[in-house]
């Protein structure tokens, strides 16, 4: 028997949902929030479609496999197959197969795949290096650029945009003006997060989800009940609360961060400055390779200082954009019981209540 | 027993079946005219198809963009690009030559195509 109430559909594809999450927990963030994004939709439209939701999941695979394609294919930190066959062509079994019936994939290559699917590829060459390595990691130049020069600019342009309309809105709460000016203020907050979601993975390497998530029945609901949602949403929250919190943390580490690089570079270059005749305060000729040795010090210690920071800062980013909303309801329902339901004989999914 | 196909395959086919869509189509589509399609023996979990589109993304073979839809939330819509109409082209190409390659080799009723 299968649920024929919308609510136990609802629940059936919930519980499905929960455990494709759990099979990607060990993922990296945003590439779970885009797989159980690209398995709801899915699921619900094949519903929609006249399918029963057993049916539909029986289609779509199960989480286990699921969850292996998107580790095999999707693993990588910006989504870039660690195989694809663009240069090999089509030729039937040349390759390993993770794509279709994943059942038969063989465990080393999901098991190599989790590793890049739970972060970053490890670096190579110099790169890999124990501490001088960061000199040839494009992460470290990337934070250096972003937390030196963009986002500091980013950071006090969204910070003068919030507080700004904020600030009219707020005054124009008693005419009522205020009221839309404020949802515009945080409908903004929302998209300014996303694109700095975008400035933050290509400088800092944390990677984004790709999609925004669904909002069920979002279609069916009225204008101010989806004005509602937005301000129920815990993303616009958090998005109008980073918009506003990150400038006086971006001043911080800008500060930091030029007064490093201005520092090393100084201790670097004052050598080569005084051979060239410039008189330079306290320098003596005989201290040269100790100054650029200091200076080479100071500046890899700035490199790994951006690196951690734009890690840490990435993955606040990437926390903001992979919350989940509240869903929408029409109707005030009552609580589901999914005892009847869900029961094992029935072929429905129950691990998720474990 | 199922059998697999290699990736190269998968992705052929979904090319393929995005090519042939008048319209930007979805993952649900896409997943439902290869199911419809699957000879016996071999199924197709379309599951699996999300992380290929994204990869064929990445790649710059398919472009995306949200469509509205009426039964439910935006659904993400793909469009060849010209990369990926020159890589399916190519793909077409080399497959047509294995299969006939192979059709000779086992035999069977292609073997002179």
């Amino acid at each position: 028997m299968q649920p024929s109430d919308p609510e136990d559909r609802h629940a059936v594809i919930k519980a499905y949902l929960a455990r494709l999450g759990a099979e990607l927990a060990d993922c990296d963030a945003a590439l779970r929030h885009d797989a159980l994004i690209d398995a709801e939709v899915h699921l619900r439209a094949a519903v929609q479609a006249g399918a029963s939701p057993q049916r539909a999941i029986d289609d779509f695979g199960s989480p286990e496999e699921v969850a292996r394609a998107f580790r095999e294919v999707d693993g990588t930190p910006f989504g870039t197959p660690r195989r694809s066959p663009t240069t090999t062509g089509p030729v039937p079994g040349t390759e390993a197969a993770p794509s279709t019936t994943a059942q038969t994939a063989t465990s080393h290559t999901a098991g190599a795949a989790s590793a890049d699917a739970s972060g970053p590829a490890r670096p190579r060459g110099f790169a890999a290096l124990p501490i001088v390595g960061v000199w040839a990691r494009p992460t470290a130049w990337g934070a250096l650029l972003y937390f030196g020069i963009v986002g500091f600019a980013l950071a006090m342009a969204y910070f003068v945009w919030s507080i700004t309309i904020g600030s009219i809105a707020f005054g124009l709460l008693p005419t009522l003006l205020g009221l839309p000016l404020f949802v515009a203020l945080l409908g903004s907050a929302r998209a300014l997060c996303l694109f700095e979601g975008r400035v933050v993975e290509s400088l800092l390497g944390v990677r984004m989800p790709r999609r925004t998530q669904p909002m069920e029945v979002a279609n069916d609901i009225g204008f101010w009940q989806r004005i509602w949602c937005w301000l129920r949403d815990t993303r616009s929250w958090l998005s109008l609360a980073y918009l506003i919190g990150n400038f006086p943390v971006s001043v911080a580490a800008f500060a930091a961060t030029v007064t490093l690089v201005a520092f090393g570079t100084s201790l670097l270059i004052t050598p080569v400055v005084s051979l060239l005749g410039y008189p330079m305060m306290t320098f003596e000729i005989g201290n040269a390779p100790l100054s650029m040795a200091a200076g080479i010090a100071v500046l890899t210690a700035t490199l790994w200082f951006v690196t951690a920071l734009g890690w840490v800062y990435g993955h606040v980013v990437q926390a903001i954009q992979v919350a989940r909303p509240e869903p929408i309801r029409r109707h005030k329902t009552p609580p589901f019981n999914p005892t009847p339901s869900l029961q094992p004989n029935e072929g429905t999914v129950h691990a998720a209540h474990h | 027993m199922e059998r697999d196909l290699s990736v190269g395959t998968a992705w052929l086919v979904v090319l393929a079946v995005i090519a042939k869509s008048d319209e930007p189509i979805h993952g649900y589509e896409i997943g439902r005219r290869l199911s419809d399609e699957a000879p016996t023996g071999l199924s197709f979990k379309q599951g699996t198809l999300y992380p290929m589109l994204r990869a064929m993304e990445s790649e710059g073979l398919v472009r995306s963009s949200l469509t509205p839809s009426t039964e439910g939330p935006a659904r993400k819509c793909y469009v060849l690009t010209a990369d990926g109409r020159r890589v399916l082209a190519a793909w077409v190409n080399t497959w047509r030559c294995a299969s006939r390659w192979l059709n000779r080799i086992i035999g069977g009723s292609h073997a002179t195509e």
